[in-house]
């Protein structure tokens, strides 16, 4: 305890005597945890949205402009009689554009130039959870697109299932591109530390020759990193949060049919973060400490 | 029956004995060129001994030698009969921690007040910060230098930073004391004073050992001389 203590002074002295080239090392590193950030904020939005709608398992059947009474009440029919329809609502053009205007809000006045109303007609259906399959409901939509009056038949689930194939290759890029950038961030720690330590090689010979141990010597420089790996992660995620407050927090984005609210990362994203950057930190560190001391002694 | 370390064969194979310092058949080359060549010697627990010899004759190597500071090319050295051939890193950075060094040039960390410097012997043995106050004010008092604690070491004369060296190597009550020429920038007052500082810490029980070429200070004094010449114990008194 008395150690760590020690350490820390140290370390807190060392960053203030050399708090150029920590700013210098901070801020490149701060940049990479920024990057890394905005890329997971990204999927943790895109991945949310995907398990909210992708769970509700929805299908919409458009109908043609011209489409009589009769028509309309045949398909109808159709839909009450299947037993995969948990529930459906009809939508009317009116209804649709309604529905469109609603959710745009003050967007909606992009909608005024339109001299007619060019959203059709619909059904939406509700799917029961049982036949929420991807091949029960690619059936259930030929049946229905083949109905006199159908123009269209989409379910959410297509594309939410092919959306999933292209989150898990996102996922599977976030983890390259992660550990590209972690790579990145262990060599500016370990070349800050590198600096730090040349400019106290006196000291450090010194401390030697009085009988440090050597992890005595090195825990300050360790510390020092975890440090640098901690202030770099906090402003990253400080500036990341600043600019989603500015740029994202009150915006809603479309996409298809469904409404994506963006936000923040979770709050153990952020701790995690935080903490891998310091475990970085320390580590890059560590390295630089340990060559410092392999060459000293070769 | 617990196995002490003694027993092992770990480097302590002589605890209990009388030596400090022995070394036995020491040789060390740099490069093509030999600092020290067969030498054997033996120093005493409690013995003050002076090293000496012309420039180049080996002095400063073979105290680096028995600091653990290099390592010899052959031979072997046992200091408290620890042989500094076999033991760990670990162990003898412990060893050093008992070992005082005053060097040539001071060693000292000049961007560090004289407090600092002398404290820093005593931090890394991990010691209460109300101790390393305590008895750095303490030794910095014995050698004079209270009213300097707070000064930096190029704001101190050459004598002071002596001083000073010395008092970072006793802080820790060392068992054996190393100066590499401790007198060498002073004046004769000045080496007066830092003589008596020696022999008050010999008082005390720690071994000292000097290396000097100063004819002015072996002549002042009584204490056995160990005569080096091109790397090779060619005489003692």
């Amino acid at each position: 305890m008395r150690q760590l203590a020690y350490f820390f002074r140290q370390a807190l002295a060392n960053i203030k005597n050399n708090r150029l080239v920590h700013l210098i090392g901070m801020s490149t590193m701060a940049i990479s945890i920024l990057i890394l950030g905005a890329f997971v904020l990204f999927y943790v939005n895109i991945y949310g949205w995907v398990q909210d709608w992708g769970g509700s398992a929805s299908m919409s059947i458009y109908l043609h402009d011209g489409i009589t009474r009769s028509g309309l009440e045949r398909i109808e029919q159709v839909i009450k009689d299947c037993p995969a329809v948990k529930d459906y609502r009809y939508i009317s053009k009116d209804k649709a554009l309604q529905e469109l205007k609603d959710a745009l809000g003050e967007q909606s006045k992009l909608l005024s130039g339109l001299s007619s109303n060019p959203l059709p007609a619909s059904f939406e259906l509700e799917i029961s959870v049982p036949e929420r399959r991807l091949e029960t409901l690619k059936k259930l939509a030929g049946e229905f697109q083949g109905l006199e009056g159908v123009e269209e038949v989409q379910y959410s689930r297509a594309w939410v299932e092919r959306l999933r194939n292209t989150l898990d290759m996102i996922k599977v890029l976030g983890f390259v591109v992660g550990g590209l950038l972690g790579l990145g961030a262990l060599f500016i720690v370990a070349n800050t530390i590198k600096l730090t330590i040349y400019s106290r090689k006196d000291e450090i010979e010194i401390l030697k020759l009085v009988g440090a141990t050597d992890w005595f010597v090195k825990g300050p420089f360790v510390v020092e990193g975890m440090i640098q790996g901690l202030l770099s992660a906090g402003a990253a995620i400080g500036v990341l949060y600043i600019g989603f407050l500015f740029f994202c927090a009150k915006k809603t984005i479309f996409l298809s049919l469904a409404v994506m609210k963006l936000q923040f990362m979770p709050w153990n994203y952020v701790v995690a973060f935080v903490v891998l950057s310091g475990i970085v930190g320390a580590i890059g560190s560590l390295i630089a400490v340990g060559r410092f001391f392999e060459m000293a002694r070769s | 029956m617990k196995k002490t370390e003694d027993q092992g064969n770990r480097g302590y194979p002589f605890r209990g004995h009388y030596s400090m310092i022995r070394m036995f058949h020491v040789r060390k080359v740099f490069g093509g060129n030999v600092a020290l060549r067969d030498i054997n010697l033996h120093i005493r627990k409690g013995e003050f001994a002076f090293i000496t010899g012309p420039s180049g004759a080996g002095k400063t190597t073979l105290l680096r030698l028995i600091f653990g500071a290099d390592r010899p090319t052959s031979g072997h050295i046992l200091i408290d009969g620890i042989n500094l051939g076999r033991i760990s890193r670990k162990r003898l950075d412990l060893l050093r921690r008992k070992i005082g060094f005053v060097f040539q040039d001071f060693k000292l960390l000049p961007d560090k007040t004289v407090f600092e410097n002398v404290a820093i012997a005593l931090e890394v043995m991990g010691e209460r910060p109300s101790f390393v106050r305590k008895k750095t004010h303490q030794t910095l008092r014995s050698l004079g230098l209270e009213k300097k604690e707070t000064l930096f070491p190029l704001q101190l004369s050459g004598g002071e930073q002596q001083r000073v060296a010395i008092a970072r190597a006793i802080v820790k009550n060392p068992m054996l004391l190393l100066a590499d020429e401790p007198t060498g920038n002073l004046d004769s007052d000045l080496t007066k004073d830092i003589m008596l500082l020696f022999r008050t810490i010999h008082m005390k029980g720690t071994t000292v050992v000097i290396a000097t070429h100063s004819k002015e200070l072996l002549d002042a004094t009584v204490q056995r001389k160990i005569l080096l010449h091109r790397g090779q114990i060619v005489g003692e008194a």
